[in-house]
């Protein structure tokens, strides 16, 4: 496994520079001038172009390129265009909240769906398997913006409960911290309840077909033992990759509730320097998201020797 | 009694409820009346308020710097930085001393070398500075708090230059600072205005920190526009950088931002509706819209077809289509904008015509129009960009002419215009775009009223006579003068048509109704003189 572990790291790298140089092709292919946009709307055309030298962005594409993908080669994702501080600094800044906001997010979506899902498979064709299934086609189907502003309305403006949005750190106190990430952990989370119930909902209802259920029950275990200890553990494989499959969707959702909630975090980094143009941060952003994504999706792999012994790699 | 577990749950969960209420709502009822938080027009991209000419920057400018002079609620030029000044018999020297206590924000004093070199910094940038640096023989220093600007001829623009609010300020930096390229963008924070930058709590894209400049000397004057003591009664002014409008705006309801600089028209009868917030339109001025066409290439290339926008255009549509409410908005006739001192009405007879769809297709055929394709450039990320687009598009489309919607973001439009080329090698017809309602008054800093061709601003507009007049314009000394110019300058604009005026509308903010003082003026939103009770 250890071997397999470090070829799966090694293809991660590759990835992380391949999407980097997909994104700086489509970068400069799409249009837009980050020296316009500095240089603002009353600048002469002379102006912009002196802007553009300076930045370096008069320099072919090629040498722009060669620039860029040497100074990643040491672990430099270069300088922001806009505020001329370096793009790690600029992802370290935003990293604690957008952490903050999935790891949130997806303890919130696991415990609740997984809940919900083994519930419904429990009262399969009743009243509560009809109303959590209902909920979760509900949840899946509303868009994530329409929650949040919901989830404001009721909870900040009407009940005055929690903060409307921003973000406090965690060093600030756990209350603080906390208060201003439950509506948008629920916002986020909530299609991924929705997703997650669905599919632990019919992975317990294909195990507690089976026969090693009935013999459990016929042994006098009870629901507790049978729905946890021998129906849950053996429905797990699918329960992980749907897990898996959602964190990596995260991030588009991410992206839309960092701005709907105002969460300084790494989507809204993303979405500010697409609309200006700064081209150091997409480009370090978009790297380290596929870094990620790479990385999660070799979690879930190896999760599944934990759930599986009969899994190896 | 029989206690049932299910009753102890539901019990426990009522109190649990009731127990963290109060404390709920205490942690967001708590408000410091010391710190003012802002949500501002949008993201401070730059901290060089020379470098970019974009109006959040020089919010930032006049936070953290200060200027020489300063423009007062009449418009007027008055001292700011300056305390004795003076202008020799011939109108050719200007001698400058600047007042007692100012320093910078790391203790050092403010010298005359200082604003030397911070008024030829602003000068390549700002093209009043650029027309008055043709006329300086000698900008020098006199002794540590004085300097003197000589000139071949007198140039009446001198003073109100250095007032002007029209992008880029003209803000004094130390000169270390100030001797940086002008095409490079400064990494300092240090001015020597009422607000220090505070770094350490700033997040770039998130939120911006500025303190009171404990150090800071106010002139004694009572404050009239940007003139005036600039009192800092608040320790501190957040701007919060939240891109969406929805949550800006529930955060003020809130209680969780003071102040929210432009709210969407549509969602102001919700504030107004709030007996907890006030909405109050602080710069009358506003903002007024522009078509600009290309005169390189066809049709545009002839006036009469420059001519058929001025008939074809409905202002009052386009108008109503993004501003809705006529109380905000206003059809202009002038090329120097709305009710500004340079505001006339000399040659538009067209404006009591159009629209005229008719006149304007007469217009087309003479112009020899021969269904070439019109570009008309879109930027869906604002809404009167884009509305306007679709607009003009569909009324050309009405009178035969070949229009057709190029659509993209704002950043793909700065782009295009640039593009001289004709429309099959990625060019353009028109853009629509709009500019700072005060700054229409001032020919030479507005880079819209310029008609100096390739040389000049996107469109290309070339008129001889024209630029002899603007010139003119700078270098007479009463406002009398300056409006028959002005009446001339619009004689010739609306024969040769650099652009079609598209309305004025202006822009109401909203803010707690315990925020008291906020000045209201064109260009900038000073947070000096502000209260909150």
């Amino acid at each position: 496994m250890a071997a397999y572990t470090l070829r799966r790291l090694g293809s991660t790298v590759v990835v992380m520079l391949l999407v980097g140089i997909f994104v700086f092709a489509l970068l400069h292919i799409a249009p837009g001038d980050p020296a316009a946009i500095i240089a603002g709307d009353n600048a002469t055309p002379a102006e912009i172009a002196s802007i553009r030298q300076q930045l370096g962005l008069a320099d072919p594409l090629s040498v722009q390129f060669v620039r860029w993908f040497w100074h990643l080669l040491h672990g430099n994702f270069g300088i922001s265009i806009f505020s001329d501080t370096p793009v790690i600094t600029l992802i370290g800044q935003r990293l604690p909240a957008t952490l903050s906001l999935t790891v949130l997010t997806i303890a919130f979506a696991v415990i609740v769906a997984v809940a919900a899902g083994v519930l419904a498979a429990w009262r399969a064709g009743g009243v509560l398997d009809g109303s959590l299934m209902g909920f979760a086609a509900l949840g899946f189907s509303t868009p994530v913006f329409v929650v949040g502003y919901f989830l404001i309305y009721f909870f900040s403006i009407r009940l005055r409960w929690l903060p409307v949005q921003g973000y406090v750190p965690l060093s600030h106190g756990l209350w603080p911290w906390l208060s201003h990430l439950i509506l948008p952990t629920v916002a986020l989370g909530l299609a991924y309840v929705a997703l997650i119930a669905r599919i632990t909902r019919a992975s317990m209802l294909e195990v507690l077909a089976e026969d090693y259920i009935r013999t459990a029950r016929a042994k006098g275990a009870s629901t507790e033992a049978i729905l946890f200890r021998h129906a849950l553990k053996n429905a797990g494989v699918p329960i992980v990759t749907v897990i898996g499959i959602g964190v990596a969707l995260l991030v588009s959702g991410v992206v839309v509730t960092e701005t709907v909630f105002n969460i300084p975090g790494i989507g809204r980094l993303a979405v500010d320097a697409i609309t200006n143009r700064d081209y150091p941060i997409i480009q370090g952003v978009m790297v380290i998201f596929s870094g990620a994504y790479v990385i999660i999706n070799l979690l879930v792999d190896l999760t599944y020797t934990l759930i599986d012994p009969r899994v190896r790699y | 009694m029989t206690l049932s577990r299910r009753t102890i749950l539901k019990n426990g969960a009522a109190g649990a409820l009731a127990a963290a209420t109060p404390g709920l709502r205490r942690a967001h009822a708590a408000s410091n009346t010391k710190i003012m938080n802002a949500v501002m027009q949008g993201d401070l991209r730059s901290f060089d308020p020379i470098w970019t000419t974009a109006n959040i920057s020089a919010y930032y400018g006049a936070m953290v710097y200060d200027t020489l002079f300063a423009t007062d609620a009449n418009f007027q030029p008055q001292p700011q930085m300056v305390g004795k000044w003076g202008l020799s018999e011939d109108k050719r020297t200007y001698t400058f001393a600047l007042r007692d206590g100012l320093l910078w924000h790391d203790g050092t004093p403010v010298t005359a070398a200082d604003c030397v070199a911070s008024i030829r910094r602003w000068a390549v940038r700002n093209s009043g500075g650029q027309m008055m640096m043709e006329y300086v023989t000698d900008l020098s220093t006199k002794d540590d708090k004085t300097f003197v600007l000589a000139l071949k001829q007198p140039f009446g623009l001198t003073v109100p230059a250095f007032a002007a609010t029209s992008t880029p300020d003209c803000f004094m930096m130390p000169k270390k600072v100030a001797e940086t390229d002008p095409f490079q963008q400064i990494t300092s924070h240090i001015g020597s205005g009422p607000f220090t930058f505070n770094e350490k709590e700033t997040r770039p894209g998130s939120r911006y920190v500025f303190d009171r400049f404990t150090k800071y000397v106010p002139r004694s004057e009572p404050p009239s526009g940007f003139a005036g003591g600039k009192i800092v009664k608040l320790d501190q002014v957040v701007w919060q950088n939240i891109t969406d409008d929805q949550t800006a705006l529930a955060a003020l309801e809130s209680g969780e931002i003071d102040f929210f600089e432009l709210p969407p028209l549509d969602l102001l009868p919700q504030l107004q509706s709030n007996p907890d917030i006030k909405v109050r339109v602080l710069d009358q001025s506003g903002n007024c819209g522009m078509m600009r066409l290309n005169w390189l290439h066809p049709p545009f290339n002839n006036v009469k077809a420059r001519q058929a926008m001025l008939y074809l255009t409905n202002q009052a549509d386009i108008l109503k289509a993004t501003f809705g409410n006529p109380e905000y908005y206003h059809e202009i006739d002038s090329i120097f904008g709305y009710q500004t001192p340079m505001a006339n009405s000399a040659n538009s007879t067209w404006f009591k015509s159009a629209p005229d769809p008719a006149k304007a297709k007469q217009l087309f055929k003479e112009s020899g129009y021969s269904g070439e394709k019109v570009i008309v450039l879109q930027a869906t990320d604002f809404d009167f960009m884009n509305n306007s687009a679709q607009l003009i598009a569909g009324w050309l489309k009405e009178i035969g002419v070949n229009a057709e919607l190029a659509a993209s973001t704002w950043g793909g439009v700065i782009t295009r215009r640039a593009v001289m080329a004709p429309d099959d090698k990625g060019g353009w017809d028109i853009f629509i775009t709009y500019g700072s309602g005060y700054d229409w008054n001032n020919p030479i800093t507005m880079v819209a009223l310029s008609c100096n061709g390739r040389k000049g601003w996107f469109g290309w507009p070339e008129s001889a006579e024209y630029e002899a007049l603007r010139r003119q314009w700078a270098l007479v000394s009463t406002l009398a003068e300056r409006q028959a110019i002005a009446q001339k300058m619009q004689t010739i604009a609306w024969n040769v048509v650099p652009q079609v005026m598209l309305g004025q509308w202006v822009s109401p903010a909203a803010m707690r109704s315990n925020v008291h003082g906020v000045i209201g003026m064109p260009d900038i939103i000073p947070f000096w003189n502000v209260t909150k009770t």
